[in-house]
């Protein structure tokens, strides 16, 4: 007989801890912890940029972020599961250039509509740098675009990935310098390390990658930084020119970090974002966290972020044709 | 200052109460990582990660590397007593481990394994401690020519452990070749065999193959059949379990595989998987008891398990030295450093001498404290496993579940471990063994990579191998291995079987 009351009042009360999960009530968004879904391996850009948002807003808003890695399929897992949540902002997706602009280079062979959300904000830029090997003889891009009209099929170009933003900075380049893919040898890799370990190897030639990334090896002398895509030089290498500097003013991409969620979110949600994003841009202690990880902090509003990246997704778009 | 004096000053930053405690709670609560199947360091490392934002750099650092190598003792556990990898570097200790718990010498296997993990990672510490430097320029040299060459090589232990039937064992490698290659290519971006799915685009996740194949398919046939893991009675105290001669017989073992993990651990782009089957095959080949290999030798516990901590000690050079992640758990360690404000890369050790020492020395004591800590749970382990099955199975069920969702929070991974679970028993009535399948599973990946790089290297043809020697000294070595292993094949008597497994 106490068993059963026991059994019975287990039950019960496991039934009403699962249904509390779903109780939301009426109170303003959000009453609850946020999943905040990274299509990427912990530890990446787009993990740090979460989790530097996840301390954020606990510390400023109260609110919990929970940092997801649903990886797989270079960001597709995540993202499908992103935008096919229920859009009760419950969800929300730590997008990134290689889910928005990038996809340009799938040429239409991506399995997503990957325009199908709602746009919040971008909240993180990263700046891209040039890279050689050590012993290479170029002392900027020209040389470089030189050596391949020279010698073609001769140089080693190390990325890593197709939605990688190095791929992308790469390919401006060459579009800008009228080179073909064709001209050169791409050798993929998976993530950023292993392109500037085969850098400092020897075993490719140039590479473009994360200032972030590459900023380490290039002070400790492993390998050169010959530019700076944009028109804005970095602070820990400031004797390294920019692109702009040496003639490419149209280097500019840059890779992004921003916040999306599944397509029909409320305007509640957004604002609450969109306002959170802001607060964060100009919030000393963010700014210099980002800094910690080499990120530049960039706000852009729910419209600017769609265009932003519809620009950049367009750009690429071009490029890969030209480049083929 | 000489590296000794650097390591002296490590020590007594490392020997404080705090950075003691702190390497203390992440080797217990890398032990648990370890242990459970399907959850790895990285998660481990990454679900810690928030400490970050309470500790000093150097508690942290010290409890989130104490995590990463603790997780390779405690691998070796659920391997060994239930044929469960806990770890992906532990699946090929699995194979004798496992035999030597069905034979009744489960604490010996268990025993070895904590103590090659201590000796190999010890003195792959002594690597790092002091040829950091000299051992990182070596291993940048290794470009995806060498990787290839050193897959090439793991690789030809699908054909020494094909078991009875060559053929079956090389269909078992197809099936999990096919498996590894469905998903997205990284040159084009194309889809392959996702017949139109979006969830198949993310690949089939290999930690779900192998957790199906090892743990649910154990647990289906013992179920069946209703086995009990093991019938011992009588159990002596963990200190007689553990016999001095069987340490002096593994010595050699774990040397030749502390120095095989070290190694290979600082080269980018060897996956921890990869380790343990290079250090088995190689082992297997030079050992005096290699005839046993397959059947309970304690050599391949001793060797494997040496190598995944001397692998563990080897990422930490790159990182430490180059500031360069060869894996994910280093990736996350590395943003740890990075949230810090610490600058990782080659300038490391001269702008923060005091915090690098500081996680060196505190590596050497934590492997003490693991030492300290897994031994005496030999006993208790022994005694676990003579839990009636019936309370067991339920358990295994439950941690293969959870440890499979865990590595990208998805149910398809779940249900791809039960496929492979049903997989694994239609495997077994047709005979066709699973280890041909999971090797093939884990090196596909990296071959087919390290394959096209090297093409892609070469301008579109494999002549770039023409100029690497030690690429071609790993491919003439993997050849000659098949070769030797097929003539001996060949010239079996009746009965006797060259490999007998799974």
């Amino acid at each position: 007989m106490k068993k059963n009351l026991f059994l019975v009042f287990f039950v019960v009360s496991l039934t009403f801890v699962c249904a509390g999960n779903e109780v939301s009530g009426q109170q303003a968004y959000p009453n609850k912890p946020i999943d905040l879904i990274v299509p990427y391996n912990p530890g990446g850009g787009s993990d740090l940029a979460a989790r530097l948002l996840s301390t954020y807003f606990s510390k400023a808003f109260g609110v919990k972020l929970n940092v997801i890695n649903k990886i797989g399929g270079a960001g597709t897992i995540g993202l499908q599961a992103a935008l096919m949540a229920e859009p009760n902002g419950y969800t929300i997706l730590m997008d990134t250039h290689g889910l928005g602009s990038m996809i340009a280079f799938y040429e239409g062979k991506y399995p997503i509509d990957w325009r199908k959300r709602t746009w919040i904000g971008r909240i993180i830029t990263e700046p891209m740098i040039y890279i050689t090997r050590i012993d290479s003889t170029w002392n900027n891009l020209r040389e470089v675009a030189e050596f391949i009209k020279k010698n073609p099929k001769k140089l080693r170009f190390g990325a890593s990935g197709l939605s990688g933003s190095g791929y992308a900075v790469g390919v401006q380049f060459f579009n800008a310098g009228n080179i073909s893919v064709e001209e050169l040898n791409v050798v993929m890799f998976q993530g950023a390390p292993e392109v500037i370990a085969a850098l400092a190897g020897g075993h490719i030639d140039f590479a473009a990658q994360q200032y972030s990334q590459a900023t380490g090896m290039v002070q400790g002398k492993r390998i050169r930084a010959i530019a700076v895509a944009g028109s804005k030089r970095l602070p820990l290498l400031p004797e390294v020119q920019t692109a702009e500097e040496q003639g490419y003013a149209t280097l500019d991409i840059a890779g992004y970090q921003g916040i999306a969620g599944p397509p029909g979110l409320s305007k509640e949600v957004v604002n609450f974002w969109a306002e959170a994003l802001k607060k964060a841009s100009e919030d000393l202690a963010f700014v210099q966290q980002a800094e910690n990880l080499k990120q530049t902090v960039a706000y852009l509003s729910p419209e600017t972020y769609e265009q932003f990246v519809e620009r950049q997704y367009q750009e690429y778009f071009k490029l890969s044709k030209k480049t083929k | 200052m000489s590296t000794l004096t650097y390591l002296a000053q490590g020590f007594s930053s490392a020997l404080s109460m705090q950075n003691l405690l702190f390497a203390l709670v992440g080797s217990i609560l890398g032990t648990i990582v370890g242990i459970l199947p399907g959850i790895g360091p990285t998660a481990g490392i990454a679900l810690l990660l928030p400490i970050t934002g309470i500790l000093p750099p150097t508690p942290a650092i010290i409890m989130l590397a104490a995590v990463y190598y603790g997780a390779m003792y405690g691998g070796s556990t659920t391997s060994i007593l239930m044929n469960i990898p806990g770890e992906i570097s532990s699946v090929i200790t699995c194979v004798d481990g496992y035999q030597m718990t069905k034979q009744g010498r489960a604490a010996s296997a268990l025993a070895i394994a904590a103590i090659s993990s201590f000796i190999a990672g010890t003195i792959a510490l002594v690597g790092l401690s002091f040829f950091a430097p000299l051992v990182v320029n070596l291993a940048l040299k290794m470009g995806p020519p060498e990787i290839l060459g050193l897959v090439f090589f793991a690789f030809t232990m699908v054909v020494s452990m094909a078991g009875r039937s060559l053929l079956r064992g090389l269909a078992s490698a197809a099936v999990g070749m096919f498996v590894s290659l469905i998903g997205l290519d990284s040159y084009v971006g194309a889809t392959r065999f996702t017949f139109g799915s979006t969830v198949l685009t993310g690949g089939v996740d290999f930690v779900a193959v192998i957790m199906g194949l090892f743990a649910m398919t154990e647990v289906f046939k013992d179920v069946v059949a209703e086995t009990k893991l093991i019938s011992n009675v009588h159990l002596p105290p963990w200190h007689k379990m553990i016999k001095l001669s069987e340490i002096k017989q593994c010595f050699w073992s774990m040397v030749r595989s502390s120095f095989l993990g070290f190694f290979v651990g600082c080269v980018p782009g060897v996956t921890g998987g990869m380790v343990g089957f290079l250090s088995y095959e190689v082992e297997r080949r030079v050992s005096k008891n290699r005839n046993n290999f397959g059947k309970g030798a304690i050599e391949g516990v001793a060797a494997p398990e040496g190598a995944n901590n001397a692998w563990c000690s080897g990422s930490l050079v790159p990182l430490l030295t180059l500031g360069l992640p060869t894996h994910t758990a280093m990736a996350v360690l590395l943003s740890g450093l990075m949230i810090y404000g610490l600058q990782p890369g080659p300038l490391l050790f001269e702008t923060n001498p005091l915090f690098v020492w500081a996680v060196i020395a505190s590596m050497y004591i934590g492997n003490v404290m693991l030492l300290i800590l897994n031994l005496p749970l030999v006993g208790i382990w022994t005694r676990i496993v003579n839990v009636p099955y019936r309370f067991i199975a339920p358990m295994i069920l439950l941690f293969c579940f959870v440890g499979t969702y865990s590595v990208r929070n998805s149910f398809f991974d779940v249900a791809t471990c039960l496929v492979f679970g049903i997989l694994g028993l239609l495997m077994g009535k047709l005979k066709i063994p699973t280890i041909p399948l999971v090797i093939s599973i884990i090196l596909t990946d990296i071959f087919e990579r390290s394959l096209r790089q090297t093409i892609s290297m070469g301008g579109g043809s494999l002549e770039v191998l023409l100029n690497r020697p030690i690429a071609i000294a790993f491919i003439l070595a993997g050849i000659i291995a098949t070769s030797a292993v097929l003539y001996l094949r060949s010239h079996l008597r009746s009965g006797e079987v060259f490999f007998e497994g799974r």
